[in-house]
């Protein structure tokens, strides 16, 4: 008897299991159906719907088979009983039955109108992930892959504006997006659509900043491939990942602002305490990400680990994790960490990997991205039908159109104009409009949507989204390449091409890069690459000065023991060894291999260029900003094409 | 019954909502038979409560906050100690100490934390609460809780045997870094299966196929009889001496024999491939270890199954086992066609499409289509693991021969990767569970008599299958090969996966803790003691296939010592016999044509009524080298490429191919002569590949081998 029942329970758990693989079997399915759908429309050049919005489109197709297709099953035996002893939910519980102790986990807490989430139909149920997943497993990855491939010249060329971007533009677009909402509410309220209350300005608020993280992937792909002006490449994706990072943590902070009497009206307590959160969690997130880093470049720096790519492959991927657990588990944001982490590997850790770990590195985190990326779309589309609780409101979908509009344009319009007072380099009108036409909503987005979807206006946010995100793929995404021609953006315009080209107008295009990089780099900026060329640089990196030369005499001896034998043997090259190292990365993101060989007869063509640049520290200084890179480049070009 | 009654009316509309099957319940009345509140009560209870219950909330919150915090550090915790491992690994790898593998290690690793985690923080006391209910007589996977007004929900993590209680909860630490054992089957055996699989070496493994399937099927089967019945006379033996405590029957003994005879002797492989041993001891104790994890899985699955239908329960019955044996050829044939079939269609689709100009999209169709089939067997009831080894294998015969040469190394390495976090994962897990796991049970009998009967089971095993195989071969297994076999008998992930899948009855932990001590006897003292005997047991080292060239061709020479190339023929078609000689053909003639781009035309091998078929499945490529002769150097170099790849030696890439080259120009000479099908076809067995192996070594590397 005994044994028969164990033998039931463990046939519900296989049947629990077994129902897990197919689910999982399906997205599986759809995605493999994507990448089909994809190589098609690759082979044949079509541009107007990019991989994430075919996902979405078969996602959405299976939602409506789930939905409709599937009979809604009945219950066997389901009744709920309450349990008077129970004064709080506990983590654990130990249920016996018949004298047979189960143990149960805490999962979530359901609300009351969403006990019946699913209308009896079990599949349904199981297709629905739990929101969790999402930040722990799906966007770490993307995240990571972002920060890794910033391409770090351009990126560091344009800092000052991607960061007014990514911060102030955020800050903006989230205020006018929840003030235009909280008009809308205000005018549902009026229109009986909503019963007064049930919506605060926090609410509004919230939804600001959710909505306020775009994700331009289509857009970013279509430019990659048309090779696009490097520069509106990089504004765009630089803006667009620090977005991300930003309205994550400008979500949570808005979530946890909870003014102790009346929750509507504002209270400078609570404010200041969520402003003070905003950035204790960014600034957090911030040294985590980059702590790891620098442990991960020291480690690659000081052991001989590249012999075994294989190894340090999976440090460099354990350390990266663990950038993200930490985070979570100190309270922090893993996604903000990740990201830095991300950065700060692309910027030190990677010049230390072996050439073959580079790669790996490189291969793995894309693989990983492009799958989770389009999990994320494909459930997207799933979840348009398979979600039980959607609230459309006709009069909020249409205010949130409109205000992602209008909030868009407050802050690309009037920032640009800012920004454009102080750039040499002007961000022109076309620029302008592309970034305002390229505010497409997306993974994060959803993420941040469907995490909590337990109140009214918290479904109500999230079919919006989910609406926005579709709209936004598929219209902007699938018009990108009308509007460049349309707005006359140059295209074929490769960084690769980008450099044989210039030569010829190298005289010119050096005076005003000078220029503007000076201008536009301010004078943190300046002190930031002077620290990061003479210290961080030479530290956990082989490249660089010699720390010998560049730290005080006082401490010789750690400045010795911190310098690798590398940097002794070729004084002068650090320059050229650090551009060659951009250079070969560079050429890896757009893997053509064949700019690689050609390195060492450039090098030596270098030493004599950079040879007599050294002396004058004034010049090093200047050249580190941008300028030097530039000009070492530009003079490595003639030596490549002299071999080719 | 009322109040019963009274609840589900009142609701019923929750009631209905709950999906199916899976969830359902809400039960929970307690201690006492009349503690179910009236629905009424119970559905308004909510103006009063909301203050407080508003409070709760933030609790629950904060303490579900607070879980996952602790998740994170738990992983964290895995996750520093595979970093240690590996910073550790890379300098025993520096300075080239061999008697500790990276498995070892990360089960020392594992042991110290497992340590300090049991002695170093302090037990906490569970929030829990036993309660009983009537009314239902099963278990739910999913609990819904109806707490004052709240709706909270439950997952089903296990069984607790009812001595336990108690002890289950005292420190919530140790049970953050217990994993649910199913984690093991799906998600961390699947990689370390399925890149067993994708890196075996199919020259060597085709050539041996026979000895591999012998000592995989015959000697588990073997073994698991050997040990059940060993461990039966132990456990008759401590029923006497009066130390079991609850019931152990002759099935349990057998389960044990099942599991424990999953060899997995990473470390000695590691070792191997790094000293490059002889290559067909390699294969030999590769191949045998790969398929063994395959019998043993579904082996342990089928003897679980087995239940006798008359009162006796543990009583022996032919029809339950006929059964069984009936589940165990059904599983296993099942699980085998799934892979393979998902392995043919990936070939298809990679074939048929030009994918390959997008490697990432290939790499991702590759790994996706490789994942389907493990969810597909296990949806269909089949075991996954088992599928996505056999996918493997059929990824690596078709499919790689088909993928851009940037996806090759993208595969190969994602396994790799994956393959290797997997694996250490799984052995530091091992070292924290001889201290996490709460419900050891050590009995010095039973584990005395599990060492010796592994290694009664391993040389009754070994010695007699090889003596049998020996009588067939032509190239005998020596008996230092025979040594050597039988002392790599390491007990590994699958053992310990499988061991840990169940741990409810008392039988079933003793073989839990006893496997976890032989893992750890034997990946420790075996893994360590494996170049002393090497050197001990005289095997050559120093030849391996990718040493390349010049060696290799050495080894050919010690090789075919007595009798060059004909006797190698001869060697090679005694051992695959008959049935193995028609799947070369078959393979030759139709699979591949069908599935690459190598191999003759199919409008060639076809008869004449399927010629519009067989044109549109013939790939262009292949018309374009129609002279049938060449095909088959294609083939090979495919091969090499192949093996060159699975080392991982770029260089030898460029060499492998240009000397090919050379070779097929001769062979196109030295075979035009031949064209006649028979010779064809046996050439093709196996000794034509050989043949053409050599050969083209030897042409290759003129220069290497004169000077």
């Amino acid at each position: 008897m005994e044994r028969q029942r164990r033998f039931l329970s463990e046939k519900d758990e296989y049947q629990f299991q077994h129902q897990g693989a197919v689910e999982l079997l399906v997205f599986n399915f759809l995605l493999i159906l994507t990448i089909l759908t994809i190589w098609l429309f690759k082979n044949h050049r079509f541009r107007f719907l990019h991989e994430t919005g075919g996902a979405m489109v078969y996602g959405l197709i299976m939602g409506l088979i789930l939905r409709y297709a599937t009979a809604p099953t009945d219950i066997e035996s389901g009744t709920v009983y309450d349990c008077g002893k129970l004064a709080f939910s506990p983590s654990t519980l130990l249920i016996n039955i018949t004298d047979q102790v189960y143990e149960y986990k805490y999962k979530r807490e359901i609300s009351q109108h969403n006990i019946n989430p699913h209308l009896g139909n079990a599949i349904l149920e199981k297709m629905t992930f739990d929101p969790e997943i999402f930040f722990n497993v799906l966007l770490p990855p993307i995240i990571f892959h972002a920060g890794y491939s910033l391409k770090k010249r351009h990126f560091f060329q344009n800092l000052g504006s991607i960061l007014t971007y990514a911060f102030l533009g955020t800050a903006i677009s989230c205020i006018v997006i929840g003030l235009i909402m909280y008009g809308f509410v205000k005018a549902m309220v009026y229109a009986g659509q909503l019963k007064n209350g049930d919506f605060h300005f926090t609410d509004c608020l919230f939804f600001g900043s959710l909505m306020s993280a775009t994700d331009p992937v289509t857009v970013l792909a279509i430019f990659h491939e048309l090779h696009v002006d490097p520069d509106l490449y990089t504004l765009l994706f630089g803006e667009s990942v620090l977005n991300d990072a930003v309205a994550i943590v400008l979500t949570y902070s808005i979530s946890i602002y909870s003014p102790k009497e009346n929750p509507n009206a504002f209270d400078a307590a609570a404010f200041f305490q969520s402003v003070g959160n905003f950035l204790g969690i960014f600034a957090g997130s911030f040294a985590m990400g980059s702590a790891y880093a620098v442990v991960t470049a020291l480690l690659t720096k000081f052991t001989k680990l590249c012999e075994f790519p294989m190894l340090e492959t999976g440090l460099f991927f354990l350390l990266s994790w663990s950038a993200f657990l930490s985070a979570e588990a100190a309270g922090l944001t893993g996604i903000v960490a990740v990201l830095f982490c991300g950065v700060t590997q692309a910027h030190y850790t990677y010049n230390n990997l072996s050439l073959d770990s580079k790669m790996r590195t490189k291969q793995l985190f894309e693989f990983m991205n492009f799958l989770a990326e389009n999990v994320i779309f494909c459930y997207m589309g799933l979840a348009l039908f398979t979600f039980q609780n959607h609230i459309f409101n006709a009069l909020f979908i249409l205010g949130a159109f409109l205000a992602i509009f209008v909030a868009r344009a407050c802050n690309i319009y009037p920032l640009s104009f800012l920004l454009n007072l102080g750039r040499k380099h002007k961000i022109p009108w076309n620029f302008q409009h592309m970034m305002m036409f390229s505010g497409l909503r997306g993974a994060i987005a959803f993420a941040l949507a469907i995490r909590d979807t337990e109140s009214q206006p918290k479904q109500m946010m999230f079919s919006t989204t989910l609406l926005l995100v579709f709209f936004t793929v598929w219209v902007f995404g699938g018009g990108t390449t009308p509007m460049l021609t349309w707005l006359q953006i140059r295209v074929g315009v490769d960084l690769d091409e980008d450099l044989k080209e210039r030569p010829s107008s190298h005289q010119e295009a050096n005076n005003l890069e000078k220029s503007t990089t000076k201008t536009e780099s301010a004078w943190l900026f300046r002190m930031w690459y002077g620290f990061d060329h003479k210290y961080l640089k030479p530290i956990l990196t082989h490249s660089g000065p010699p720390l010998t030369t560049t730290l005080p005499e006082w401490c010789g001896p750690i400045s010795r023991l911190l310098t690798s034998p590398q940097a002794y043997g070729e004084q002068l090259k650090e320059d050229d060894a650090e551009c060659i190292v951009n250079q070969d990365e560079l050429a890896m993101n757009y893997q053509e291999q064949a700019a690689s060989p050609c390195s060492p007869p450039t090098r030596l063509g270098l030493d004599q260029k950079a040879a007599p640049q050294t002396p004058g520290k004034e010049n090093i200084y200047e050249g580190d900003l941008g300028l030097g890179g530039y000009e070492l480049k530009l003079e490595q070009t003639p030596g490549q094409s002299q071999l080719n | 019954m009322e109040p019963g009654d009274a609840a589900r009316l009142g609701l019923g509309r929750a009631a209905r909502a709950l999906p199916p099957r899976l969830l359902l319940l809400p039960l929970l009345p307690l201690l006492l038979g009349r503690g179910l509140r009236t629905a009424a009560a119970a559905s308004s209870s909510g103006a009063a409560a909301e203050d407080s219950s508003a409070m709760e909330e933030l609790a629950t919150e904060k303490e579900a906050e607070e879980s996952h915090r602790q998740d994170s550090v738990s992983l964290l915790t895995f996750i520093l100690l595979l970093t240690l491992t590996i910073l550790t690994i890379w300098l025993f790898k520096h300075r080239r100490v061999r008697f500790l593998h990276e498995t070892g290690l990360a089960m020392i690793y594992g042991l110290i934390v497992g340590v300090i985690l049991r002695y170093g923080t302090p037990a906490t006391s569970g929030h829990d609460k036993s309660l009983s209910c009537t009314q239902e007589d099963r278990a739910f996977s999913t609990l819904l809780v109806n707490v004052s007004g709240k709706f909270f929900e439950y997952t089903l993590k296990g069984e607790i045997s009812p001595g336990k209680i108690n002890s289950v909860e005292q420190n919530d630490m140790l049970r953050k870094v217990t994993f649910d054992p199913e984690v093991f089957f799906n998600i961390l055996l699947p990689p370390i299966i399925f890149h067993a699989g994708y890196s075996l070496k199919k020259r060597h493994f085709f050539r041996n196929l026979g000895s591999i399937l012998a000592y995989a099927f015959l000697g588990t089967a073997v073994s698991c009889f050997i040990i059940g019945n060993l461990m039966y006379g132990v456990v008759k033996l401590m029923k006497i001496v009066g130390q079991l405590s609850d019931k152990f029957y002759y099935t349990d003994c057998l389960f044990f024999g099942a599991i424990i005879s999953a060899t997995d002797p990473v470390t000695v492989l590691a070792i191997f491939n790094e000293l490059h041993a002889d290559v067909d001891l390699y294969a030999l104790l590769f191949g045998e270890s790969v398929l063994n994890d395959a019998v043993a899985i579904v082996l342990s699955s089928s003897i679980v199954a087995y239940q006798p239908a008359g009162l006796n329960t543990h009583a022996f019955d032919a029809a339950a086992f006929f059964k069984s044996v009936g589940i165990f050829l059904g599983i296993f044939s099942g699980s085998f066609t799934m892979g393979a079939v998902t392995g043919v269609v990936t070939a298809l689709v990679t074939k048929f499409t030009k994918l390959h100009c997008f490697p990432l999209l290939e790499t991702a169709l590759f790994f996706l289509m490789s994942w389907s089939t493990f969810l597909l067997a296990e949806a269909c009831g089949f075991t996954g693991v088992v599928a996505v080894l056999f996918c493997g294998i059929t990824q690596a015969h078709y499919t790689y021969n088909n993928l851009s040469v940037e996806s090759r190394s993208r595969t190969k390495q994602l396994f790799e990767v994956l393959h290797f976090l997997a694996e250490n994962f799984i052995f530091s897990y091992m070292g924290l569970a001889l201290f996490t796991f709460q419900k050891h049970v050590f009995s010095p009998v039973f584990i005395i008599g599990a060492f010796v009967a592994i290694f009664l089971g391993r040389a009754a095993h070994i010695y007699p299958l090889s003596f049998f195989l020996n009588l067939g071969r032509r190239h005998k297994i020596g008996w230092n090969f025979q040594h050597m076999m039988m002392f790599s008998g390491l007990r590994g992930a699958m053992a310990f996966a499988l061991a840990i899948r169940d741990t409810a009855s008392y039988a079933r932990q003793m073989m839990f803790t006893t496997t976890l001590l032989i893992v750890f006897f034997t990946v420790w003292i075996i893994g360590g003691g494996t170049t002393p005997m090497l050197s001990w047991l005289n095997i050559r080292v120093g030849v391996d296939p990718d040493q390349d060239p010049p060696p290799n061709n050495d080894s050919f020479q010690v090789l075919q010592g007595d009798g060059p190339d004909s006797a190698t023929g001869n060697r090679t078609k005694q051992e695959s016999a008959w049935l193995f000689r028609l799947w070369y053909s078959f393979d030759h003639n139709y699979l591949k044509p069908i599935l690459t781009h190598s191999g003759p035309p199919l409008t060639t091998t076809l008869p004449a009524w399927c010629g519009l078929l067989a044109r549109c499945l013939t790939s262009p490529q292949v018309y374009d080298n129609q002279e049938p002769l060449r095909e088959e150097d294609s083939d090979f170099i495919l091969t090499e490429g192949d093996l060159t790849l699975t080392y991982g030696d770029s260089t030898v890439t460029a060499n492998g191919s240009s000397g090919s080259h050379t070779a097929s120009t001769s062979l196109e000479g030295g075979r035009r002569t031949k064209s006649s099908s028979e010779e064809v076809l046996e050439r093709d067995l196996g000794m034509g590949d050989q043949k053409v192996s050599s050969r083209g070594t030897r042409l290759v590397f003129p220069l290497d081998d004169n000077a």
